[in-house]
């Protein structure tokens, strides 16, 4: 059976563009890796004596949901708060890889998938900014 | 029990069920969800958040990888999250509603239902490793939804276009739904989608499938993580655990056959989700 063959390269979206949505994945999960287990480690530290009944039925990071919460919490060195940056940069790193899909269609000059990206984009922020905060 | 027992007895179980679960294609997802119910107590909807999260770790743990080898097709994938995303914030949001209206116990029975549920699909032998050509449809011509990849196992250079995008679209935003409202990835069916409707060959399938499984991830994660349902010390072991179990699995998958642990961990999800069923009934 004969291969058909349509485009050789997607000028679009080099391999340099694949290449670097790989590297933004990586440190994305790095960076939140590193907040998370660090963040864990200083808490339990700081609660010895914590039980995990009080851990699983009380999130410890419901004060920090919200910008000046977060902000006061990261700069009084509260291990709840860095748990909760963690998360957030764990969640952001696939906006970010979308937000680079955006950047490379737009510079492609299809406005169709630079519309389509920009849409996802949108969704994921109406998501974690407007119906996530709505409904709690 | 001391929280920092709970901590290493939850990195265990995630470095399990991640190792395992990537061998066999189904993530560690479906195995930890009802365990942290089922073993350690934790209210369903925190059960699902801290899924979120781990399918968002895992699927960033063994993409990055994919996407350097340019197996997966970014073009498609970018496509279908059209689909995938407003399903999960559907899901998602519902999975906040059901447990505000104290209906966690329906949402434990579905959970258990939807487990079953992809067990089929993972069983199902995937021999035709090239997929047949097929004509595109309009508008996988006008967003050029095509791409060429070198199949390493044979040397050969492999293109192909995608065909019927509507089916696609409507079986992505179903797979969107499931992942937002239980937490698990729902990869069964985005393969099943990219090859059976779009015609994509199955290694580009299963590449970009895990692509998609992070961003549609991230929309249910963000509701989930906003409404107060991820509790860190929950989720941060699980999903330390699970990513580091998945990419270990990722590292000697090429070397191993499946066939043996495949039906080692079928009967355990199967096993968690009649427990999850019969716990949301009532039942002992």
């Amino acid at each position: 059976m004969t291969e058909p063959q349509w485009e050789a390269e997607d000028r679009t979206l080099p391999p340099s563009a694949y290449l670097r949505m790989a590297i933004v994945l990586r440190v994305g999960l790095f960076a939140s890796l590193a907040l998370l287990i660090g963040a864990l480690a200083a808490y339990l530290l700081i609660h010895p004596a914590a039980m995990s009944g009080a851990a699983i039925s009380s999130n410890p990071i419901l004060q920090f949901l919200n910008l000046p919460g977060l902000a006061g919490g990261l700069g009084a060195g509260n291990p709840a708060a860095y748990l909760t940056l963690g998360l957030l940069v764990l969640v952001a790193t696939p906006i970010v890889r979308v937000a680079s899909g955006f950047y490379y269609f737009r510079r492609g000059g299809e406005r169709t998938m630079a519309g389509v990206t920009l849409a996802v984009i949108l969704m994921l922020l109406f998501g974690l900014l407007v119906l996530g905060p709505l409904v709690r | 029990m001391d929280l920092g027992l709970l901590v290493v007895l939850l990195v265990l179980l995630s470095v399990a069920a991640g190792l395992v679960g990537s061998l066999v294609g189904m993530g560690g997802g479906v195995v930890v969800i009802p365990a942290l119910v089922i073993l350690f107590g934790v209210p369903i909807p925190e059960a699902i958040g801290t899924g979120a999260i781990t399918i968002l770790a895992t699927s960033t743990t063994t993409g990055a990888a994919y996407i350097r080898d340019r197996l997966s097709d970014l073009r498609i994938g970018m496509f279908l999250e059209i689909a995938t995303v407003p399903g999960a914030l559907l899901g998602a949001t519902a999975t906040v509603f059901l447990a505000r209206a104290s209906l966690t116990d329906a949402l434990l029975v579905a959970l258990g239902i939807v487990l079953l549920a992809i067990i089929p699909g993972s069983l199902a032998r995937r021999n035709q490793e090239f997929a047949l050509a097929r004509p595109p449809d309009a508008r996988s011509q006008a967003l050029r939804l095509s791409g060429t990849y070198v199949d390493r196992a044979t040397g050969r250079s492999v293109s192909y276009r995608a065909a019927d995008t509507n089916p696609a679209l409507g079986v992505m935003f179903g797979a969107g739904v499931v992942s937002g409202m239980f937490g698990i990835g729902g990869g069964v069916f985005k393969v099943l989608a990219l090859e059976r409707y779009l015609g994509v060959p199955m290694k580009v399938a299963t590449a970009t499938s895990n692509f998609m499984i992070g961003v549609t991830a991230a929309a249910g994660a963000g509701i989930l993580f906003a409404a107060g349902y991820v509790n860190p010390l929950i989720a941060a072991p699980v999903a330390v655990g699970t990513a580091a179990g998945a990419y270990v699995g990722s590292q000697i998958l090429p070397g191993l056959t499946n066939r043996a642990i495949r039906w080692i961990f079928i009967p355990v999800v199967a096993a968690l989700a009649i427990e999850t069923i019969l716990r949301g009934l009532g039942l002992p």
